[in-house]
């Protein structure tokens, strides 16, 4: 495929963005939590698309970089405002959910909410966004076997059971 | 079942509000973007292509006096013929729709013998003019449209600085009223007689201008600020609250004056708080006469 000349890509990378900006937007909104912050993230987002345009190495592959840059510009925002380490969020077993542990008591959207964002955003990129293990390994920068990992533990967290389709590559 | 969890959590996520300035904070951003991209990149293109050959120009026109008495000779005999240049106005857009005001004067330079740098500046003049008014009219609409309550205003148009035999700076300023104003100044300084744009690096031997400009402007601050101290910049030994100003930018505004001088220009906010407008600050030639190509433009 020819390479396409800067303003064309500009124009697909426009094109695209207004297609998608809700969920680019939804899925800011998932970090951050209030519309002005998750506004800010896709504005933010969009300025860093068009700068980095020359990293778009495949036209085809431009949900996932996008998607990629979301990800990164909200981990930003969200390392700026807390100034806490990420590192702190990654350990899934700190987590406790011990006190209520009956399952009536069981509130899986708080569930959901209080996963570290490593696991809630593959469960979001996999279920909500309804990307292939291979594309959301493109988005994070891990590999497949990572996602499938987290994807695990956080069904397990969830207490959910996989199903054979939950893992299709 | 869990199956139904998940999609119901699918459903939530789904149905996250979303604010309905996304829209057109999206399309917004493309556009601004496109816009000062477009900006930038025309502006140094042209600019490119005419400083290269206008170092040339100039420096052979040197040699060619300082090595040849005869070169000289024949210089002085060609007569020179002396073109009117003006500056007109060619297009002039304006608005006034309520709290909503634009006057977008265009202006057109006429008697330059070189068209091609004739018809360079003025469809450049043209074209971001007309984008000044696309811009303001887009502007309007989508704040109509989100019944926002605002005013918004434009008003651009220009200002002859020089018109000697030798030089012609003219100076476009655009204000742009929405909450707090800004002034945004652009100048184009032409050699009336080689008919050529004169750029900020093209009237030195090398770069160095940037930073002997750049104490001598700060020097010039802090001097200000001393006098008065009503007179506040961003510079170190004066107010660091903002990022300090450390140097002029390789093209930063500037014109010439009648008298030769150059005078370098900073936006409203560039340096200074706003109050401050636009600030110049003239360029004493002596420091600038061992890098100055030649005593043609500023004496």
């Amino acid at each position: 495929m020819a390479p396409m000349n800067k303003d064309s890509l500009e124009e697909l990378i426009a094109e695209h963005a207004v297609q998608y900006k809700e969920h680019y937007y939804r899925l800011a909104y998932s970090y951050v939590r209030n519309a002005d912050d998750a506004l800010d993230i896709v504005q933010e987002s969009i300025y860093k698309a068009i700068s980095s345009m020359d990293s778009l190495k495949n036209p085809n592959s431009i949900r996932t970089w996008f998607y990629r840059i979301v990800v990164n510009t909200s981990l930003d925002f969200l390392r700026k405002r807390k100034k806490t380490s990420p590192a702190e969020e990654e350990v899934l077993t700190r987590l406790d959910f011990g006190r209520t542990d009956r399952y009536e008591d069981f509130d899986l959207k708080k569930a959901l909410d209080q996963l570290p964002e490593k696991y809630r955003t593959v469960v979001i990129l996999r279920f909500f966004e309804d990307l292939k293990i291979e594309e959301i390994a493109e988005v994070l920068d891990v590999n497949t076997n990572t996602v499938k990992t987290r994807l695990y533990a956080s069904f397990e967290k969830l207490r959910l059971t996989l199903n054979e389709n939950s893992m299709e590559v | 079942m869990e199956r139904n969890s998940l999609d119901r959590l699918k459903e939530e996520y789904l149905e996250t509000p979303i604010p309905e300035e996304l829209d057109f904070l999206v399309r917004k951003a493309f556009k601004d973007r496109r816009a000062y991209k477009m900006k930038r990149n025309n502006i140094w293109k042209k600019i490119g292509v005419t400083a290269a050959s206008i170092v040339v120009c100039v420096g052979i026109l040197t040699a060619g006096i300082n090595g040849s008495p005869a070169f000289a000779a024949t210089l002085s005999k060609v007569p020179v013929l002396k073109s009117i240049v003006r500056v007109l106005t060619f297009r002039e857009y304006t608005v006034k729709e309520g709290k909503y005001k634009a006057d977008i004067k265009v202006p057109s330079i006429q008697g330059l013998k070189n068209k091609d740098l004739e018809n360079t500046l003025n469809e450049k003049y043209l074209e971001e003019n007309k984008k000044l008014y696309e811009d303001f009219m887009a502007d309007m609409e989508d704040m109509k449209k989100s019944n926002t309550d605002g005013h918004m205003g434009v008003d651009s148009g220009y200002t002859v600085l020089t018109d000697t035999d030798k030089i012609l700076s003219v100076a476009r300023y655009v204000v742009n009223t929405v909450g707090s104003s800004s002034t945004v100044m652009k100048y184009d300084t032409i050699d009336k007689e080689k008919e050529i744009l004169i750029t900020l690096p093209s009237l030195f031997k090398d770069d160095s201008y940037v930073d002997i400009i750049s104490e001598n402007i700060k020097e010039q601050m802090i001097a200000q600020n001393k006098a008065d101290e009503n007179k506040i910049y961003w510079v170190e030994g004066v107010n660091t609250d903002f990022e300090p100003f450390q140097k002029i930018s390789a093209d930063q505004n500037f014109y010439i004056t009648a008298e030769g001088k150059l005078v370098l220009s900073f936006d409203k906010y560039e340096v200074a708080p706003g109050y401050m407008g636009t600030v110049e600050f003239e360029i004493p030639t002596d420091i600038l006469s061992e890098i100055l190509v030649s005593d043609e433009y500023i004496k």
